[in-house]
């Protein structure tokens, strides 16, 4: 997104920082109150709970600090209530069809040992991450900033599989479609279809999600992994992979994760904007995970501001920090680089010398120059997705 | 109806998370949904396909808002909705999760 007023609009970066009192139209900070629930679901300590079926999950603000979210806190977004509760992984297939020289029914053994295996650190966030910003409040769960999380995934290019299968001269669509199902049989599945031009090299059918089986909740056995990409598209329970010459149109393709066709991916409730296209790849964002919101702190003492940042893969330049209202911007020191698609954690050393409530800004600039824009500048859109706003907690120095 | 039983079989299993092998129950929880004219029939034509946390996780919305999202479960989900229960559980829906607006 570019936003050619920012300078100009940083001066007045003021009256956002004081907090979430969005008056009608405006954007504002993701709701940052939720906590997280007594329950555990399996394989996840108790993260912000939207729903048990399907399982919808959110991580706390305060995991990142970490470049790698642990795989028991990662969120979890289903779309389908029937998750089948039973996989067995000695016969689990992951079948390839269509326009191919040869059909394939890859099992999770063959898929560790008959193939290149490769990883790949990369962020998983959903499309509709931090929708709560928006106001009006756009349709879907009001996420804060937790539908996200990045991993270490290791598996097999999607390529290579492809190759073994042999694609036919006529291959255009790869259709993907994982287990879960709904509740009624008339119900579309949740297939989604890539173009295979789409479909780079850093593709891969993931079984491993850092170091450890995937959890059941993120897709185990076997999970697409496409970095740099929205998280819609990265099926979960892979079980099909269809080549086609020709789109099918479906409703997790045709009508649900579009944003407005046009140059600001915006529009108003009274106005929409009638094309729509895909959300695909990510736009440049950053959370702090240290301190939250309301962290109570004495003045004069060390305060380390931690956090994420990441893009779609061009990677992140800086990530600039500002403790006086968006007057001023100092760069946060970036820690190790795990690669272009992977959080790239920073760290800001900060000591508060005034009394009272301080908001703290993170803003990061990728490697093209795309920056943060202020959340009051980000435009409304139905579906809520694709914030990216400054982020801003504020704590209370006593 | 659809009583699940919150079991954390696989938690309990071995410590290397013996994943999918035994089966895995997902913990049921009882959202606080409110209670009023029209919740009998979102309990029947809602609950089927989701929890009623999807219900009050999407925020104060306009009647139209629930209207068109009470379609959408017929139109694009196939959900045997009546006529009749469209209007009762889109009413349900803008009384108790509203936010005042029509449209």
């Amino acid at each position: 997104m570019q936003r050619r007023d920012f300078l100009k609009a940083s001066l007045a970066a003021s009256a956002v920082a004081l907090g979430s009192s969005a008056s009608a139209g405006v954007t504002g900070q993701p709701v940052d109150s939720r906590k997280v629930s007594k329950i555990a679901f399996p394989e996840k300590r108790p993260l912000i709970t939207y729903s048990d079926r399907p399982p919808l999950l959110e991580t706390p603000r305060d995991s990142f600090t970490k470049a790698i979210t642990s795989n028991d806190e990662f969120f979890v977004r289903w779309h389908m209530p029937e998750i089948p509760t039973h996989i067995d992984p000695d016969t689990y297939k992951i079948n390839i069809n269509g326009l191919v020289n040869k059909e394939l029914h890859i099992s999770l053994n063959e898929l560790k040992t008959a193939f290149e295996q490769v990883e790949v650190t990369s962020v998983l966030q959903c499309g509709g991450n931090s929708r709560s910003a928006f106001n009006p409040v756009a349709g879907g769960i009001q996420w804060g900033s937790g539908a996200m999380g990045c991993a270490k995934w290791k598996g097999v290019r999607l390529s290579d599989i492809l190759n073994r299968a042999g694609l036919k001269k006529d291959a255009v669509w790869i259709g993907f479609n994982g287990l879960d199902n709904a509740a009624y049989y008339e119900t579309p599945t949740f297939i989604r279809e890539m173009r295979i031009d789409e479909l780079d090299d850093h593709v891969i059918v993931a079984y491993e999600m850092n170091g450890e089986d995937l959890p059941y909740l993120n897709g185990y056995p076997v999970r697409l992994v496409i970095p740099g990409h929205y998280s819609d598209s990265w099926v979960k329970m892979l079980s099909n992979i269809t080549v086609t010459n020709e789109y099918k149109s479906l409703f997790f393709m045709d009508v649900a994760y579009r944003i407005p066709d046009n140059d600001c991916e915006c529009e108003t409730p009274e106005n929409k904007f009638k094309t729509t296209k895909p959300i695909t790849t990510m736009n440049v964002k950053s959370v702090i995970g240290y301190p939250t919101n309301n962290t109570v702190v004495y003045h004069n003492s060390h305060v380390v501001v931690r956090g994420v940042a990441f893009d779609d893969g061009h990677g992140i330049k800086d990530v600039v920090i500002s403790t006086d209202g968006g007057k001023t911007w100092k760069e946060a020191i970036l820690d190790k680089d795990a690669g272009r698609y992977a959080f790239r954690a920073f760290r800001f050393a900060f000591k508060p010398t005034a009394y009272g409530k301080v908001s703290i800004m993170a803003k990061a600039i990728n490697r093209l120059g795309a920056e943060q824009p202020l959340a009051q500048d980000i435009k409304w859109n139905h579906g809520g997705y694709k914030y990216n706003g400054i982020d801003v907690v504020t704590i209370e120095v006593v | 109806m659809m009583k699940k039983i919150i079991i954390l079989t696989i938690l309990s299993i071995s410590a290397l998370f013996a994943q999918v092998n035994e089966a895995v129950e997902v913990p049921y929880i009882s959202y606080e949904i409110k209670m009023g004219k029209g919740f009998d029939a979102v309990n029947a034509n809602c609950l089927m396909c989701h929890s009623f946390g999807y219900i009050i996780n999407q925020g104060p919305q306009s009647k139209d808002f629930w209207h068109k999202k009470v379609v959408k479960m017929i139109v694009h989900f196939k959900a045997p909705i009546s006529k009749e229960d469209v209007e009762i559980t889109t009413n349900y829906l803008f009384e108790h999760y509203g936010n005042g607006a029509l449209k």
